[in-house]
């Protein structure tokens, strides 16, 4: 294959990567807020909200993401009819959320106990101590885990194409098929994802620089 | 005169261990009081309940006329008045020491943020760190470290100061700057529990030495009768170790 019809296939790629970066996107949003809310469930000290957190968080674990996504978008049918692509957000909202969970309940458990006294011998409320002293540090404990769990999700959202979502993975395959060049067009999807995370990866890392300001020694 | 701290009958067990028994112990107003005793004997504990980081399974805790107990709700408004500083000095590390010392202010007090600077500028002052305001507490000593909690403590203005080691963590050469801090602030009249292992600053600053041993205060008295004349076996075979 030439350089021209190379340019020419790899051109018709950018809608359905825009496609999986839409999916991942959400997905993630979706996957931090489940995170946040799941992670101080289930640190909570009230059985009611600990053990509801303990079981989305194994039974999602436990469970294959393209299961998931092939029972909310074909399982749930009488239920909701819901469109691939929200099918597919859903989906990876849900699975990384149990994941996002554990990595804030590790971060927030790994702060000194020391900080949550301090600010109590303050006069600090339970809430006040978490949102002021706790949360900002784990935040920072947790990016590193986060950006690698994101890339996970963007590799993830390939499973979409499950559900006939048309994203990279989808696209390339229908190509590849349509034109007998496998090699060619799922090399092509590899370039795209390669892209995709290390730009990920490059701004995980600048954030974890920022953030690191204060742990500057002299 | 009135009590400043009033503690009766206190008790604190964890599980099967009764690490505090019966307490009885009184504080007025501007005493200094050192707590020495071997680790083990129940002196962090008891001062952890003074600001209620314990909580006691019996007995009652009056802080300046309020009596509290293990029922006690709003905690967090009692603890206003009793200011804390810990062994690892336990600054927020993510913010700087001036936010350090005006987060309680501005969070729980409520000051507006100018008015809470210009408080804080005068805490930094007066422990010497008001030229590392603007730093992060990993950029400075652990001797400023402590000072700046201490400042952070003070800045509540609460009417009892607690001390749970505060030098135990530091070198050798920083212990002497937290130790001049928290003498001056001894001569300013604040009432002080300390525990410490510093007999130099229990017979400077301390109105009052008392030796606990396993969850009990077995003496008490000033520095001298402590010392120089023990009547319990227990303390001078304590003393005969340190001394």
């Amino acid at each position: 294959m030439d350089f021209a019809t190379f340019l020419e296939y790899f051109r018709t790629f950018i809608p359905a990567a825009w496609t999986t970066l839409q999916i991942t996107f959400f997905g993630i949003l979706v996957g931090v807020l489940l995170g946040i809310i799941f992670a101080l469930m289930r640190i909570s000290k009230t059985k009611f909200l600990t053990l509801p957190a303990k079981l989305y968080i194994s039974i999602i674990r436990g469970t294959p993401l393209l299961l998931q996504l092939l029972l909310i978008y074909f399982g749930l049918v009488n239920i909701v009819r819901l469109d691939r692509i929200p099918s597919a957000i859903i989906a990876l909202g849900i699975h990384n959320g149990a994941y996002i969970a554990e990595i804030f309940r590790g971060a927030i458990q790994s702060i000194d106990r020391g900080q949550k006294e301090a600010g109590i011998s303050l006069g600090m409320t339970g809430g006040q101590v978490m949102k002021r002293i706790i949360l900002p540090q784990a935040f920072k404990r947790a990016i590193p885990p986060l950006g690698n769990q994101f890339i996970i999700a963007l590799k993830d959202s390939s499973l979409a194409s499950a559900v006939g979502v048309q994203e990279l993975l989808l696209h390339s395959r229908q190509l590849a098929s349509a034109n007998y060049l496998m090699m060619e067009m799922l090399t092509i999807a590899a370039i795209f994802y390669l892209i995709m995370t290390s730009i990920l990866t490059f701004l995980t890392n600048r954030l974890e620089r920022r953030l690191k300001v204060s742990d500057h020694r002299v | 005169m009135d009590h400043m701290i009033k503690i009766k009958s206190l008790s604190k067990s964890y599980g099967k261990l009764k690490v505090l028994k019966n307490i009885d112990l009184d504080v007025s107003p501007s005493e200094v009081v050192v707590i020495i005793g071997a680790s083990g004997s129940g002196k962090s504990t008891l001062l952890r309940c003074i600001n209620f980081l314990e909580k006691p399974q019996k007995g009652t805790i009056t802080i300046d006329g309020k009596e509290v107990n293990h029922k006690t709700k709003n905690l967090h408004l009692i603890r206003r008045e009793v200011g804390m500083v810990f062994q690892h000095f336990n600054l927020f590390p993510h913010m700087t020491v001036m936010n350090n010392v005006i987060e309680g202010l501005t969070q729980v007090k409520k000051v507006p943020h100018a008015e809470a600077i210009e408080q804080g500028k005068a805490m930094l002052e007066k422990v010497g760190m008001l030229d590392k305001a603007d730093v992060y507490p990993a950029m400075i000593s652990g001797g400023q470290k402590q000072r700046v909690a201490i400042a952070r403590a003070l800045a509540m203005n609460p009417q009892i100061m607690l001390f749970d080691e505060p030098t135990s963590a530091l070198d050798p050469e920083l212990v002497g700057e937290v130790l001049q801090v928290m003498k001056s602030l001894a001569e300013e009249g604040m009432t002080m529990v300390v525990v410490t292992h510093e007999m130099g600053f229990a017979r400077e600053v301390a109105d009052r030495v008392i030796y606990m041993d396993e969850g009990q205060i077995v003496e008490q008295g000033s520095f001298e009768q402590v010392f120089d004349n023990p009547q319990n076996d227990r303390t001078k075979a304590f003393l005969s170790h340190i001394i």
